[in-house]
């Protein structure tokens, strides 16, 4: 069985390649069920953000980004002040993403000097875009579990993290690279100690979040991202904690392996093959996006 | 009364009734010698070691074996698929699935390390010693077993799958009945608790690995329990066991579980057989009870 799921990821995969010929117009992506909203802060540090994220249109593209998913359910996505630092999708939704947390992640990748990377390869523009793809995509990613009544084996949070790091897979070896990378330096720059009781939080801790993103892109694409993992000739002074460690990363491609086959059988049937192919075509980062 | 079972009773009520050739006195009437399944093969391999010696011949004592086969015998397992389940000395505290061919590797370091771990009097918080020890080995028989599911099935795991594992044991452990699951999920979260608690801080690459932190296991396992049966374990709310900001989900967290159960497992299931195993009460009596008579 599994092997059928993957016969049908590629022919999906040739299928996006065939459309790239002819991209898709903005009006063929749509969905009706996605309602967006921006609402405006009452903060005025916030109102930079508002106002970029409304000029950029981002909530505009996640929903053509979503057209081909075909949700029995309404959901509205928001961007607002959640008087938090976050908000977790609850059942029924909505789907919010806070200004707050934008103001984090932009906070964490100022730490990366200007028109410099990371010893990775991350610069300040990918951290930041990577960071709001991630929590776009691991928000919506719950909401599709709920709005379809997906099964969830594992935690939900963790699922919504695979899920968010499969689509970003999707988009293309060069724009993966930039969302992944940035996505995983987000928690890799978030890390902090956690004791006792914190580790009863429903989430992964930033350190396994930061792994699990760099293992979905290992796994998907070993040749790609092969300078995501400790190499195995370095020695113990050389030990570097931002890159995935060799024994973790060996289990990574049937990881990537067993998320496809969950993908396929789960959130493929609600898919329109024919607008993911035209969503597969698109470009979706634009030069500027991050600065 | 844990609310799952009565889930689970009613799908399997819905499919008996659904089926006119199967009466519910006809039921009752079945044996408990019915729970057999011929594609479930089981195996005591003999320690070396002499002190894993008393492990095994507790083990073939108890029929812990026998019992686990009768327990799975609703499984409707694919053609061709055999279940192979073998207690054996593995030279490392750890058990695990070993895929469709080798099977299920059940090792004697797990429930010996169990003991040592396990309190040697029932703790402030009602953890028995008795509930750790068989707390872990159930845990650990039926997380592995959570992989070997996954694995002959082919369901689909969009979570992390050690947590899936570890989510399989937790709602198979709440459907022996209360005794059984009280006894049993606080044990399994106390042994995952100690560890956790012996060392820390932890360095980032500790979080590298494919399974939980111990103290998330033993959290989740409390959640899963609490989910399952608030009144049961309300006590290991109200002493702080499991912090109070996640009680809230738990209930939540176990309809997740149980829902993923009811959907990709429930239909490889005998609802027949099933029945009979719940219908039983002498599951895993407490060490000293005799053998479950034939």
């Amino acid at each position: 069985m599994k092997r059928v799921a993957r016969a049908f990821a590629l022919a999906l995969t040739i299928l996006g390649a065939a459309v790239q010929l002819f991209p898709a117009a903005a009006q063929d992506l749509q969905n009706s069920q996605i309602d967006i909203a921006y609402v405006e802060p009452g903060k005025a540090e916030y109102r930079p953000i508002y106002d970029r994220l409304r000029a950029r249109q981002v909530l505009e593209e996640l929903r053509m980004f979503l057209a081909p998913l075909r949700l029995p359910n309404k959901v509205l996505v928001k961007i607002e002040q959640c008087d938090a630092s976050d908000r977790l999708y609850q059942s029924g939704g909505p789907v919010t993403i806070c200004y707050e947390y934008v103001d984090r992640l932009r906070e964490l990748a100022a730490k990366i000097p200007a028109d410099s990377k990371t010893q990775r390869g991350v610069s300040r523009e990918d951290a930041i875009v990577g960071a709001f793809v991630q929590v776009v995509l691991q928000r919506m990613s719950s909401a599709v579990f709920d709005n379809l009544d997906i099964p969830i084996w594992g935690r939900e949070q963790d699922a919504a993290d695979k899920l968010a790091g499969f689509l970003m897979l999707q988009f293309g070896k060069e724009t993966a690279r930039r969302l992944l990378n940035g996505a995983a330096y987000f928690f890799e720059a978030s890390d902090r100690t956690w004791t006792g009781s914190d580790f009863s939080d429903t989430r992964g801790t930033e350190a396994q979040r930061f792994y699990n993103y760099l293992c979905v892109a290992y796994g998907g694409d070993r040749r790609t991202f092969s300078d995501f993992v400790e190499s195995q000739s370095m020695g113990r002074g050389d030990q570097r904690l931002d890159l995935l460690p060799e024994a973790r990363a060996v289990r990574c491609p049937k990881e990537y392996s067993d998320l496809t086959w969950a993908f396929d059988s789960t959130i493929m049937p609600n898919v329109d093959r024919n607008l993911l192919g035209k969503v597969a075509a698109r470009k979706w980062l634009r030069p500027d996006d991050g600065r | 009364m844990l609310s799952a079972k009565g889930l689970i009773w009613s799908a399997t009520l819905a499919s008996i009734m659904l089926s006119p050739a199967l009466r519910l006195d006809r039921l009752a009437a079945q044996p408990v010698s019915a729970l057999t399944n011929d594609q479930i093969e089981i195996q005591y391999s003999e320690a070396n070691a002499s002190y894993f010696r008393p492990i095994y011949e507790r083990y073939k004592k108890r029929e812990v074996l026998e019992q686990l086969k009768q327990f799975l015998s609703p499984l409707v397992l694919p053609a061709g698929v055999t279940l192979r389940i073998t207690a054996k000395e593995c030279g490392t505290v750890n058990s695990w699935w070993s895929g469709r061919s080798a099977g299920l590797f059940l090792c004697y370091e797990w429930p010996d390390f169990a003991e040592r771990v396990a309190p040697l009097d029932i703790t402030s918080a009602g953890i028995t010693r008795e509930g750790a020890v068989l707390g872990a080995f159930l845990q650990v028989t039926f997380h592995e077993l959570g992989h070997a599911m996954f694995d002959i099935y082919d369901i689909p795991v969009l979570g992390r799958e050690e947590d899936a594992a570890d989510q399989m044991a937790g709602f198979i452990l709440s459907q022996f009945g209360s005794g059984v699951a009280r006894r049993t999920l606080p044990g399994a979260a106390y042994l995952w608790r100690q560890l956790g608690e012996a060392g820390g801080p932890w360095p980032r690459d500790a979080f590298s690995d494919e399974h939980g932190h111990p103290l998330q296991r033993a959290y989740n396992y409390l959640c899963m329990a609490y989910g399952a049966a608030p009144d049961l374990f309300q006590q290991y709310i109200d002493n702080g066991l499991l912090p109070k900001e996640r009680v809230p989900n738990c209930a939540h967290e176990f309809q997740q579980i149980r829902a993923a159960f009811v959907k990709t497992m429930l239909p490889h299931i005998d609802p027949v057989k099933l029945k009979l195993v719940q219908s039983r009460e002498d599951w895993l009596l407490p060490e000293g009870s005799e053998p479950i008579p034939k």
